[in-house]
């Protein structure tokens, strides 16, 4: 609980709004109560009435509080809902800003739906229970003892019975909020396995026709959804229980008002116009104590929420800028690595061994094993995406643990695996990886160099054209030297490439290796690959083993004329290169007709 | 990141929400669930009967007991009826609180039935389609089709078509029965309650609207959020946290204005019902007075009313999210049933010829096919070939020479557009469909692994597969061990995709399956990603055993496949350019002899 005051101290900050609105709720309630007690009132009067002369007044009081109780409704939620959106805007821009800085062996180890239902359905609960919650609670805080008080001073004893049924119905609502969701959690899992189920037999259409399993896949798909109607039907019983509990339980309020307050009545005690207030107000404090019970169920997922969320944001970040004063322009790009060992948190083995391997500022160093051998990890090293667990990952004969990030990874042009690009304009993803503001002149540069323009500007809206889904979806080639441009953008001292050629034919390779030699003057290169074509021109050639150890060391000349992995598989990869591949270029070249290749499927 | 285009266009298709045409369609599959049906609404008209009597109770103790023992000294006999009417109502209070219970749950079984149903029935449907219809169309949309879009209809019975009737109902009886009781005062609340209905009817679209742009504004942010994870590598080392930061924020910005409107729609929304009850109320008041004093009107009497009056506003304020639920159903029903009315072109033909039974090898031969997936670029121009009996052909050509389809065409995943496949002399077209695509044992290039056990993937309850002949098909496909090595072996779970093995197992597995039916007739379409040699080495022995003593149609990407094949087919641009044997076709020395001979001088 102390938990949720926490994290109402965010909603402290609009204060003002939240006060504002804060006050109206006992104001509308009190207008509302007011309301019952004036038509109460005038049906007692009207026993004696021989005129209605007084009945303007009435209805003239009446239009008071009615219109008083709605503009209070009003502001009321429009006050406390937004301040409750508000905080939920500050709550996540803290998460975010969280989530970025943390390393990346934090996002190594959480699954990214975790770290996305932190920001989702966690921050969504705490808000919840902390803004409208907050606002319904009071709202039924004030007008349950309100009415309760005034029903108490016209007849203690009925007020005082009818108050049992109506914490039974509140004490039920929490009862049932277990079960109900449970439920619905069961019936959400149960339509998320009906969408895998759809998901994977439209994707795998050609073996499902390929093998005539039409049938039998139907009737896998219709004992999913008959788990699903399954659920539903369990999760109309739960609400069907609460349903009628609720019903129940304000039922019987009327009950014992028809019983104590009838035998008062008729023992004329109590007046009709007071019955009339007795049902009047147990109407009006129906919604708000189902209300209570509702967020009383709430309140155990939402100190839950919380916890994560607070988990989340005292997370630890170890990496941290080093002392040393060193500004980017002063790198000049030799890397080494000395004895580095590096496990995985979730791993057993060493991903990496006491490594050591040393590449001179502007030379080459090709990195190549098989797969599973570290080649990735030891490139994420450099920029220290992950730390060594011991050993030295130097720059320049600095410990990458001294420099200051921004010197480090400013330095660094890092090509991902999986060449990662945004769902932005094409330009805006070659532009995020220059630190300063690139003119177009220069983006179209940078897509020359890669081999990009007549591609490039085949798209809807040339360079501006969007990324992704609602753009233009990218090939795997084209994707990996669309990430070579990003990183070229940065003009970097240190150019990390990990294995992202591996979707570019052989002869765009050959002419995208030259022209980044080219750029690449006094620029130092660290390749991991798994064609060897790609490293074959390496000053230096880094082979390590299946254990994450190194294997060898030397150059393609030299590696190649050595018994082991490197020249078994170059000889073996020779062998494979694609006799398909060869076919089309050499008809390309001899066809006169000029003809586009047909649609492949 | 802020134009109309953001928004998911699926929920903007415009639909009435009442169209008679798709609801009689609907309709249809209501019909075997009848009587729940009419069981819902046997429910919900019990449960309406005993909340007007329950109003009825109270006139009767207010107006009997209450009102009669004024004056009197003797109370007793006024008690003891006062008890008669509490213990008639203690009576009603059981019954409607049992009848509440299934209220909801009746409602949702029925919902649920029907749903069920026509989900399985949408399901069905979709998997007859010609797959030209699945490429034509992203998965993800036709999966909308039995999830979303089924929600909603099961939302539309649950709490939409059959409770809005009643709600109709509701009012209407509500409002005959204020007439019993008083014209006037009934006659003041039908004049009023149009109020009521025009404030719930004019919020509607409103809400709708508002509630639609909160929703894509959140799927924008959280689509987002998903992309920086996802991508978290990239934004740490180019130092790009504040860039993505700055866009997190404009998108979480647009996001709050979205639920501002959303805010700002409701807070009017509630206290404009409020003031149009209490407009109902005051009118009522100021009558009801006056009756009092002119002795027209009894306390009973005006308390029922009370209560009646409290009856109508919940019908009249949910009138407008109902509303909206019909209609998103409606829209709904539209996009499944536009699915339901697309038929399959590649069907069986009405009068199937009988080809020789499974178990020998059957001839195929391909006769000037030609064959285009877009009118404006041919793919197949006039291909013949003929694979016989018990001999392998094996294909070699680049990507879009046309390798793919020839196995697509074979299948019947299409038909041709000119020309014949014939399987043992019957043009496949004339033929069963299922008889024909059971004679072929299919490996793909990126073969697709089912959730479920690897058993399960393997055997897909074909007939004819016992345990035996999977054991030796495991055995033959070199995959042997590579089962037992799981945890598990055959009963162990597949997760999703196959994701957990490589492209070779998959492979290997694939080759199982295959192999465990004993086809007459393999269609292998050898994956090209790179593999280790040990897989390398498995995958050349277990090809080996597939295609040995079966008709086999290749695409090949392995020399030791392609050496081995009876006849190569050198396809280029939609034709056959080279056919040969390997030592034949090196002999004539063409395209593939140079080829061949440039991969081992190791110049390429």
């Amino acid at each position: 609980m102390s938990i949720l005051l926490r994290f109402f101290k965010r909603f402290l900050l609009y204060r003002g709004a939240l006060l504002l609105g804060l006050i109206c709720i006992p104001l509308a309630q009190l207008a509302d109560v007011g309301i019952t007690l004036l038509v109460g009132n005038s049906l007692d009067r009207a026993s004696e009435a021989t005129d209605y002369e007084w009945l303007t007044t009435v209805l003239m009081l009446m239009g008071v509080y009615a219109v008083g109780h709605c503009v209070m409704r009003f502001f009321q939620r429009w006050l406390i809902v937004v301040v409750s959106r508000q905080v939920e805007v500050d709550m996540k821009n803290e998460l975010f800003q969280k989530l970025t800085s943390l390393p990346f062996a934090f996002h190594d180890r959480s699954r990214s739906g975790d770290v996305v239902s932190r920001l989702t359905s966690d921050v969504e609960s705490v808000r919840m229970v902390l803004g409208p919650g907050m606002m319904y609670t009071l709202g039924a805080l004030i007008i349950v003892p309100i009415s309760l008080g005034i029903l108490f001073t016209i007849e203690p004893l009925l007020a005082v019975l009818m108050v049992i049924p109506m914490f039974a119905m509140g004490f039920t609502m929490k009862l049932l909020s277990g079960r109900l969701h449970k439920q619905s959690t069961a019936v959400q899992e149960s339509i998320a396995g009906i969408s895998h189920r759809a998901q994977e037999n439209f994707g795998g259409i050609r073996v499902v026709k390929g093998y005539a399993r039409e049938d039998q896949q139907a009737r896998l798909f219709e004992s999913t959804s008959a788990v699903n109607r399954d659920n539903q039907v369990e999760l109309g019983r739960a609400r069907g229980l609460t349903h009628a509990a609720i019903h129940g339980s304000f039922d019987l309020t009327f009950a014992v008002i028809l019983i104590v307050g009838g035998v008062a009545a008729i023992d004329r005690t109590l007046p009709v116009g007071d019955l009339f207030k007795f049902i009047d107000l147990t109407l009006k404090v129906f919604w708000p104590l189902i209300s209570i019970g509702w967020i009383l169920g709430m309140l155990p997922r939402a100190v839950a929420s919380a916890e994560r969320i607070e988990e989340l944001l005292n997370e630890e970040n170890p990496i941290q800028d080093g002392e040393l004063r060193l500004a980017p322009a002063d790198v000049s790009g030799a890397v080494a690595f000395e004895n580095v060992s590096f496990t995985y948190e979730r791993g057993t083995a060493p991903a990496l061994a006491n490594i050591s391997v040393s590449i001179g500022s502007g030379e080459t160093l090709g990195i190549v094993g098989p797969t599973g051998s570290g080649k990735s990890t030891l490139l994420n090293l450099v920029g220290r995406l992950f730390e060594a667990d011991s050993g030295h990952v130097l720059l320049d004969d600095h410990s990458v643990k001294d420099l200051p990030l921004d010197t480090l990874r400013g330095v660094l042009g890092y090509v991902p695996q999986d060449s990662f690009l945004f769902s932005e304009p094409y330009d805006e993803n070659i532009r995020f990886g220059a630190d300063h503001d690139l003119s177009d002149d220069e983006i179209d540069d940078l897509i020359e160099r890669v081999a990009m323009a007549s591609e490039v500007a085949e798209f809807v809206d040339g360079k501006k054209t969007l990324v992704g889904e609602r753009g233009v979806t990218l090939s795997g080639g084209q994707r990996q030297r669309t990430c070579i441009a990003r990183a070229l953008a940065r003009d970097p001292k240190v150019l990390v490439l990990d294995d992202c050629l591996s979707a570019i034919d052989t002869e765009t390779e050959r002419e995208l290796l030259g022209s980044l030699r080219a750029a690449g003057q006094g620029r130092t290169v660290l390749v991991a690959a798994h064609r060897l074509t790609t490293v074959a021109s390496a000053d230096r050639i880094l082979v390590l083993a299946a254990d994450g150890s190194v294997e060898t060391v030397g150059t393609h000349a030299e590696l190649i004329d050595k018994p082991g992995w490197y020249a078994e598989t170059w000889e073996q990869q020779q062998r494979t290169e694609s006799l398909a591949q060869s076919i089309e270029r050499e008809v390309q070249t001899t066809s006169t007709t000029g003809a586009p290749a047909g649609d492949a499927q | 990141m802020s134009s109309a285009s953001d928004i998911d266009h699926s929920e903007l298709v415009v639909t009435k929400a009442w169209d008679s045409s798709l609801f009689k369609r609907l309709f249809r599959y209501v019909r075997p669930h009848k009587r729940l049906f009419f069981a819902s609404f046997f429910v919900l008209l019990l449960l309406f009967a005993g909340e007007l009597l329950g109003t009825r109770i109270w006139r009767g103790a207010i107006d009997g007991p209450i009102k009669d023992a004024v004056g009197q000294a003797d109370k007793s006999p006024y008690l003891s009826e006062l008890y008669l009417w509490v213990a008639g109502y203690l009576a009603l209070i059981a019954f409607t609180t049992v009848l509440r219970y299934f209220e909801t749950a009746t409602l949702t079984k029925t919902g649920q039935a029907i749903v069920h149903d026509l989900r399985s029935a949408v399901f069905r449907h979709i998997q007859r389609l010609d797959l030209g219809f699945f490429d034509k169309r992203p998965t993800g949309s036709l999966v909308t089709r039995v999830t979303t879009d089924i929600e909603n209809l099961s939302e539309m019975f649950t709490s939409g078509v059959i409770v809005l009737l009643f709600d109709s109902i509701k009012v209407l009886v509500v409002l005959g029965v204020l007439l019993t009781i008083n014209v006037k005062l009934a006659l003041i609340t039908m004049a009023t309650t149009p109020i009521l209905i025009g404030v719930s009817l004019a919020f509607r679209g409103g809400a709708r609207r508002a509630h639609r742009e909160v929703r894509a504004r959140l799927s924008l942010l959280n689509g987002y959020l998903q992309e920086v994870l996802n991508g978290i590598r990239v934004v740490q080392v180019f130092r790009r946290e504040e860039r993505v930061g700055g866009r997190f924020d404009d998108a979480l910005k647009q996001y709050f204005i979205a639920n501002k409107r959303t805010i700002f729609l409701f807070a009017l929304f509630f206290p404009m019902m409020s003031f149009a009850v209490y407009i109902i109320q005051g009118a009522a008041l100021w009558a009801g007075i006056k009756s009092i004093v002119a002795v027209d009107l009894t306390y009973g009497e005006f308390v029922q009313f009370w209560l009646l009056l409290n009856m109508l506003v919940r019908p009249i304020r949910d009138l407008g999210e109902r509303y909206n639920i019909l209609q998103s159903a409606f829209a709904s029903a539209e996009r499944v049933f536009q699915v339901m009315d697309t038929e399959a072109e590649v069907v069986t033909p009405a009068a199937p010829k009988t080809i020789a039974a499974a178990g020998t090898s059957p001839h195929v031969t391909f006769e000037d096919v030609h064959f285009r997936y877009v009118p404006e670029t041919p793919v197949l121009k006039g291909v013949s070939f003929e694979v016989p009996r018990g001999k392998t052909v094996a294909v070699v050509g680049a990507t879009g020479a046309g390798k793919s389809t020839l196995v697509n065409l074979l299948l019947r995943y299409y038909d041709v557009e000119s020309g014949h496949i014939r399987l043992d002399g019957a043009d496949i077209r004339e033929v069963d469909l299922e008889e024909v695509r059971s004679r072929f044992g299919l490996v793909l290039q990126e073969d697709f692994l089912f959730a479920g056990t690897v058993r399960d993937n393997l055997v897909m309850e074909r007939e004819g597969v016992t345990e035996s002949s999977l054991q030796d098909a495991l055995v033959a496909a070199q995959a042997k061990d590579l089962v037992e090595a799981m945890n598990g072996e055959l009963d162990a779970e597949v997760a999703e995709r196959g994701s957990t093995f490589s492209t070779g197992e998959r492979q290997l597995l694939a080759m199982a399956r295959a192999l465990a039916a004993n086809p007459d007739f393999v269609i292998l379409d050898e994956a090209t990603a790179a593999v280790d040699s040990a897989t390398e080495h498995r995958i050349e022995l277990a090809t080996a055993e597939l295609l040995k003593g079966r008709s086999a149609l290749v695409i090949a990407h392995r020399l030791s496949t392609i050496r081995d094949a009876d006849e190569i087919l050198v396809m280029a641009r939609g034709e056959i350019r080279e056919r040969g044997t390997h030592a034949e076709l090196l002999a004539q020395d063409g395209l593939y002899a140079k080829l061949h001979a440039l991969q081992f001088t190791g110049a390429a």
